[in-house]
């Protein structure tokens, strides 16, 4: 795999062969996706904005029938629907790294998504420091490290399927301003890498929180989301055969939704806990992958969601086979009814042939459980039936 | 006696697999793992592995090691990938662009042909690559065979 042009670097770099090693150098590569798909069926389901003071009636209808919405990306609210599209996970990303020499690099991703009608955005921008041999320092942009997949989340090629579990990987926030401090080391034959970070978000005009806004009858103007003070761990141990990653992390929440006239709703802040413990296993002809976490807010309701994902892959030379769960729900631990809120799963089938040394197609079914109680008005995604077809490479 | 052909049949085939296989083996050569001559280290077939996959960066004597892979498509990288990390090249390739991606890792420098492995490893003390065994010189020190 060549992750740098080499016409460019050739541009760019005297053609001494480890002149990296020694000089100045930039590396150009990139991954993208080119996937399509659409839900298969429509949906009944109860109708969020029901107005219950008033009685049921064309205007006010209890449950509204409409086509299956499968959300496949939640933070860009990438959708699909009965119509066959492209739009909602194709994605293509452009990596440079400057290496300035004295240990010092420079790294920026610039993501175009189908989701922004491919305007492209830098996503990814840091600074990287080697201290020493095992100490690296990062400052800048970068994913926040939730779930085991979430810093690759994007990076198609990197996984079996066709995206991490979207009814997981769910968050209004991947990404953050910080600082990271890496640092390697070995026990006997496993590698350890613990990373300790420290960032904010402030994501203004935020995508996801507006869809909900709309979602539920809101006319906002805006809703800006603040994620704050976000602190925490990973501690990533590798063997032969596994990998695994522990995450822990809190920050503070707050959330500005603006209206038309500009006036700004009442939001109580909170913090929340973040916990998780994911990874990989390659046991003979069988990947296994997995991941647990729990989200724990410190609010009046007592707020918790646990969420996992099992998934197994057998491994025919070319041909990546796969079956997997994910199941999230949430709960109201200081409330009465501690249950019935946001409840679903799903189970995906699928396939990755790796067709060509540096992409790979892939073909998945989806099916979305919606297990919310009806009554409740958190039964907004309703079920749905997806297929999605695409390739995957990387450069 | 349909089933004594059948017997017949599939001995036949087992043979003509089996005799397949063997004489695909003789011709495929080895692949033979390289460093530089004035490297002293000895490293079991773990520590191989490790160092192509990121997760060794320096050999025994402290040296920093420097992994060089062939390019794509060249076979001496699927059969060590296979031989020595167990994986198919699309699976190191998925497995490196997690690390690439995230600014943890660097994937090894690819080099086109056995004879510029040979050239950048006998003239880098830290390099190490794997050739076709049959293409190796005085110039480098082979320290595994697959």
């Amino acid at each position: 795999m060549k992750y740098f042009n080499s016409s460019i670097s050739a541009l760019l770099v005297s053609s001494t062969l480890i002149s990296g090693y020694a000089a100045s150098e930039v590396k150009i590569s990139g991954y993208g996706s080119v996937v399509a798909g659409r839900t298969l069926d429509n949906v009944t389901l109860d109708n969020v904005g029901y107005d219950w003071s008033q009685p049921s009636s064309a205007s006010n209808p209890p449950s509204v029938t409409r086509e299956q919405i499968l959300t496949a990306d939640f933070y860009d609210v990438g959708q699909y629907s009965n119509d066959f599209s492209f739009k909602p996970e194709t994605v293509f990303a452009l990596q440079v790294v400057a290496d300035m020499g004295e240990k010092l690099k420079v790294t920026g991703q610039l993501v175009a998504k189908g989701t922004d009608d491919f305007s492209p955005e830098f996503d990814w921008y840091y600074l990287t420091y080697q201290a020493t041999d095992e100490l690296t320092l990062m400052a800048g942009r970068r994913n926040i490290p939730m779930y085991y997949f979430s810093e690759f989340s994007e990076v198609g090629y990197a996984y079996p399927w066709m995206r991490p579990p979207s009814n997981l990987y769910w968050w209004q926030v991947t990404q953050f301003n910080g600082v990271h401090a890496m640092y390697d080391f070995s026990l006997g034959d496993y590698s350890n890498t613990i990373s300790l970070f420290y960032g904010n978000e402030y994501s203004n005009d935020n995508k996801e929180m507006k869809y909900y806004d709309e979602l539920y009858g809101g006319n906002a103007k805006s809703v800006n989301e603040l994620w704050t003070d976000i602190i925490g761990f990973n501690w990533n141990l590798s063997g032969d055969f596994f990998d695994v990653r522990f995450v822990y992390f809190q920050n503070d929440r707050d959330r500005e939704t603006i209206a038309q006239d500009g006036s700004i709703a009442d939001y109580t802040p909170f913090s929340q806990e973040f916990l998780g413990f994911g990874g990989t296993l390659d046991l003979a002809m069988f990947t296994f992958l997995f991941d647990w976490n729990l989200v724990t807010y410190d609010d009046d309701h007592g707020t918790e969601f646990p969420t996992y994902l099992i998934s197994a892959v057998y491994n025919l030379d070319d041909f990546h086979p796969f079956i997997s769960y994910s199941k999230a729900d949430h709960k109201r631990k200081k409330r009465t009814n501690t249950e019935d809120y946001e409840e679903h799963y799903m189970l995906s089938y699928g396939i990755r042939y790796d067709f060509h040394p540096s992409a790979s197609f892939k073909l998945q079914y989806d099916k979305f459980v919606d297990e919310a109680v009806p009554e409740s008005g958190w039964r907004y995604h309703g079920d749905s039936d997806t297929v999605t077809i695409g390739v995957d490479f990387i450069f | 006696m349909f089933n004594q052909y059948n017997k017949k049949q599939l001995s036949i085939m087992l043979t003509a697999l089996l005799v397949g296989m063997l004489s695909t083996h003789s011709v495929s050569a080895d692949i033979a793992v390289i460093v530089n001559s004035a490297n002293g280290s000895a490293l079991d077939n773990n520590s191989i592995e490790r160092i192509f996959m990121g997760k060794m960066k320096k050999f025994p004597n402290g040296q920093v090691a420097l992994p060089m892979n062939a390019s794509k498509g060249m076979s001496s990288r699927d059969e060590f990938n296979k031989a020595v990390i167990g994986r198919s090249s699309s699976q190191v390739n998925a497995y490196w662009s997690k690390l690439v991606f995230t600014g943890k890792g660097s994937m090894p420098k690819e080099l086109s042909s056995d004879a510029e492995i040979i050239s950048t490893i006998s003239s880098n003390q830290g390099a190490i690559g794997y050739i076709d065994s049959g293409s190796v010189t005085d110039a480098v020190k082979v320290i595994a065979k697959f």
